[in-house]
């Protein structure tokens, strides 16, 4: 009993150790680093190490009370197993968090002025653990905090109780005010205006605002060592519990601390949202397993099938082998376990050794009872004290043993590519390294394409396809020009979007340089518009068509004498309205593709040129499917009929046709 | 399964998960949106009330994951991983069900059996 003791102590302590010299580590890097972001990592590592120290520190002292608790001659209990009995732990995760804000409106839509920002992390504790997400900088434009990290906490108590905590640290540029002397930072703070000056004043008394958050240690604590630069603030906490968790997302209230007056204040709308899931180890895992007999109540006493029996989750699963266990294969019989089930051990079978138990299930009206006998009445024993603990399991961990939920980890990925919002497509250009560089950009582009049609089974193209269905050749001077369009933050489903697309734009660009072989779309796309031959020769293609692959033809060059004018207004004019594609077909280009088209200097240029940031944003949206209401282009001398369906033409017979992207956009998710 | 303005929107619903299915660099669903309140709700074929503007499921890719799950054809969407799709634009649904860095949602969906299927049941218990 000392050894496992002394054992737990070593532990601690060596956990304890670990965690200051993980916490000086971040000191010299936070004295010593000089960017922002840097700076603002190293305080929350410090911050959580901290934490870590304390909980551990505050175990520590728990187990030498308990120690010396122990010493004490105990009164002996007579209780029954029961009261000694504990409940199975289990795992208990809670992902998806978000804390909605609530910004004034003066400051929502405020558009000058600094941007004040905080940086923002949660501490999540739950028994000995803690785990921090990561950083998340929040300005006024941002209406939630969301945080995407699943924390997982292994072994879980019925009883947890799960503190969640928010911490912000303002993230100004002056933050090196800190350092100021008083004097100087009153005679500051008057002569800057009001706002900057509070905001000042508050960032050097750290402890005006909030009380430094201490996850509510035991008495003994070591002075957290103060460093220079940013600190984090405790903005909001609450507790979960048991009764908390459920297989879905709820809304759970959150106590703010510190007012509006602290630097590191956020106006928080008061509650959190997330998804708290429990899988109790009774739920996943084999309570007990063995061989036994079983026969069901009303049969013939002398039919006793040998089963092998595994107690799990809410089920005793009978197999005829032990190998079906882990082979998948359908139990041969199974027996509900669950609150209503009652089980008996009877008397000694004269027909035969051990004992029997017997499980009784109600379903619908009936009864029903299996009988199981064991070999000894050791295995009874076992048996019997296993469903014990199974139901005082249950009766414990309540609803999460209804049904089993699911907690998954977030599979490790890379991290995503930063994707500029607004760029050059020299910057969205994407060589992976497989790729050999001396062979010519054009030839990795094409056998991107041929991936991409091999996944492309889904989806439809995007009916703007067919402006490229026509491939004339052009003359190879013309100036490098984006050949993939981009739809954006419609990545993720796009290659089977751009089936036939693909192939066509690298060949017709056989610079290398500019092209982008990453097959997302973006709203930039207006490469297409740009350098489409003939568009405006296409036929409107029939809605069921429009869903079809257009082929390809590769090698074709496009002709640059074509006005951009007259493309851009065809485009427009065939009114987009199926698919994320059609937003990018309404924009013009954006700036960035004014960059390879320094030849091309006509007057829609300029009109492009205003155009910075092309987003998928809803006010785009709204244009295209305006535009495809409304179809109010000029020029109709386009030969492709572009006809809009007659209110007489929508019958319900037809779902396709109401389904038509040119009435009502569609994505493809 | 329109809404009255200034009174709660209620609506029988059914959870369903999705796994997506990763197809190369993306996670796919498999099946398409409709809707939004910057669209034009007469345009839906699925809804009952045409000023509804919410977000309803308009093709399902057979055998895929949103069709293995449960998801049906003319669904209308409610919540997504817990946020709320009765009241968004048509791309803010989009972005919702397609962040990278999430392999599941959870969808709540209503439809009009599933409505009828509880006044059915209420029916036949008149302690209700």
């Amino acid at each position: 009993m000392n050894n496992s003791k002394n054992l737990r102590d070593s532990d601690i302590q060596k956990k304890i150790d670990h965690e200051i010299r993980m916490r000086d580590g971040a000191c010299k890097l936070l004295a010593a680093c000089s960017q922002r972001d840097q700076a603002l990592e190293a305080a929350k590592s410090l911050q959580t190490c901290s934490t870590r120290i304390m909980a551990y520190m505050s175990e520590l002292q728990r187990m030498k009370e308990a120690q010396v608790m122990q010493n004490v001659p105990r009164r002996s209990s007579d209780a029954g197993p029961m009261d000694d009995r504990l409940p199975c732990k289990g795992k208990v995760a809670i992902s998806d968090l978000r804390i909605p804000l609530m910004w004034k409106d003066t400051e929502y839509f405020k558009n000058k002025g600094e941007l004040h920002r905080c940086a923002v992390f949660c501490l999540l504790q739950l028994g000995g653990e803690i785990f921090d997400t990561d950083m998340v900088i929040v300005d006024r434009t941002l209406t939630d905090i969301c945080f995407d990290n699943t924390i997982v906490f292994s072994e879980a108590s019925p009883g947890f109780e799960l503190r969640v905590e928010l911490y912000s640290c303002c993230s100004e540029d002056d933050y090196s005010a800190g350092s100021t002397p008083r004097k100087l930072a009153s005679k500051l703070s008057s002569s800057l205006g009001r706002s900057a000056g509070k905001k000042l004043r508050a960032a050097m008394e750290p402890g005006a605002c909030s009380p430094v958050s201490n996850g509510g240690a035991a008495p003994l604590l070591l002075p957290v060592p103060s460093v220079p630069g940013p600190k984090y603030h405790l903005l909001a906490h609450t507790t979960l519990s048991l009764s908390h968790v459920q297989d879905s997302f709820r809304t759970h209230d959150l106590t703010i601390s510190g007012n509006e007056e602290c630097s590191y204040w956020l106006p928080l709308y008061g509650s959190m949202c997330c998804r708290l899931a429990a899988q109790p180890h009774c739920m996943t895992r084999q309570m007990m397993a063995g061989w036994l007999k079983v026969k069901q109540c009303g049969g013939d006493p002398k039919t006793w099938t040998k089963v092998y029996a595994v107690l799990k989750a809410t089920s005793l699963s009978c197999y005829q082998r032990q190998e079906d266990v882990d082979a998948n294969v359908e139990p041969a019989l199974t027996i509900g376990i669950n609150k209503e089930t009652r089980i008996r051990a009877s008397e000694k079978d004269p027909h035969g050794k051990g004992q029997n138990i017997s499980i009784s299930n109600r379903y619908g009206g009936e009864e029903v009872t299996h009988t199981l006998n064991t070999e000894s009445r050791e295995d009874t024993h076992s048996w019997m004290e296993a469903f014990w603990q199974h139901f005082y399991d249950m009766s414990q961990w309540k609803q999460c043993c209804d049904d089993l939920m699911k907690i998954e980890l977030p599979s490790p990925r890379k991290p995503a590519p930063v994707t500029p919002k607004q760029g050059s497509l020299y910057h969205e250009m994407v060589i992976e390294s497989s790729d050999d560089l001396s062979s010519t950009v054009s030839d990795i582009l094409a056998r991107r394409m041929q991936e991409l049609e091999l996944r492309s089974q889904l989806g439809t193209s995007p009916t703007w396809m067919s402006v490229f269905e026509e491939n004339s050749p052009k003359s190879t001077g013309f100036p490098v020009r984006p050949c993939t369009s981009r739809l954006s933050g419609h990545s993720p489903h796009s290659p089977h979007r751009l089936p036939s697309r693909s192939p066509v734009s690298p060949h017709r660009c056989p610079q290398p340089g500019l092209l982008s072989s990453d097959a997302s779309l973006t709203s930039d796309s207006d490469s297409h518009c740009s350098t489409s031959p003939c568009s405006h020769r296409h036929d409107w293609p029939e809605p069921s068509s429009s869903f079809s692959l257009l082929s390809s033809s590769p090698s074709r060059l496009r002709p640059r004498t074509l006005s951009l004018d007259a493309k851009l207004s065809t485009l427009r004019g065939r009114g987009y309205g199926g698919g994320g594609a059609f937003q990018c077909s309404c924009q013009p280009p954006s700036s960035s593709l004014l960059a390879p088209h320094p030849a091309s200097s006509r007057s829609p240029l300029s009109q492009r040129s205003t155009q910075t940031t092309l987003s998928c944003s809803s006010s785009t949206s709204s244009s295209s499917s305006s535009n495809s209401e409304g179809s109010h282009s000029p020029e109709s001398s386009e030969g492709g009929p572009f006809s809009r369906p007659s209110p007489a033409r929508r019958s319900l017979r037809n779902l396709r046709a109401r389904l038509d992207p040119r009435n009502w956009l569609q994505s493809h998710v | 399964m329109s809404f009255v303005p200034g009174q709660p929107v209620t609506a029988v619903v059914q959870r369903i998960e999705i796994q997506k299915l990763r197809q190369g660099e993306n996670l796919i669903l498999g099946f398409s949106i409709g809707g939004g309140i910057d669209q034009d709700p007469g345009q839906n074929p699925f809804s009952e009330d045409k000023s509804d503007k919410g977000i309803y499921v308009t093709r399902i890719t057979p055998g895929g994951p949103a069709e293995v799950a449960g998801l049906r054809i003319g669904d209308k969407i409610m919540q997504v991983n817990g946020w709320d799709m009765t009241m968004v634009t048509h791309d803010q649904a989009r972005k919702k069900l397609t962040k990278k860095r999430e392999d599941v949602v959870r969808l709540l969906i209503t439809r009009k059996s599933l409505e009828e299927a509880v006044k059915h049941s209420k029916g036949s218990h008149p302690r209700q």
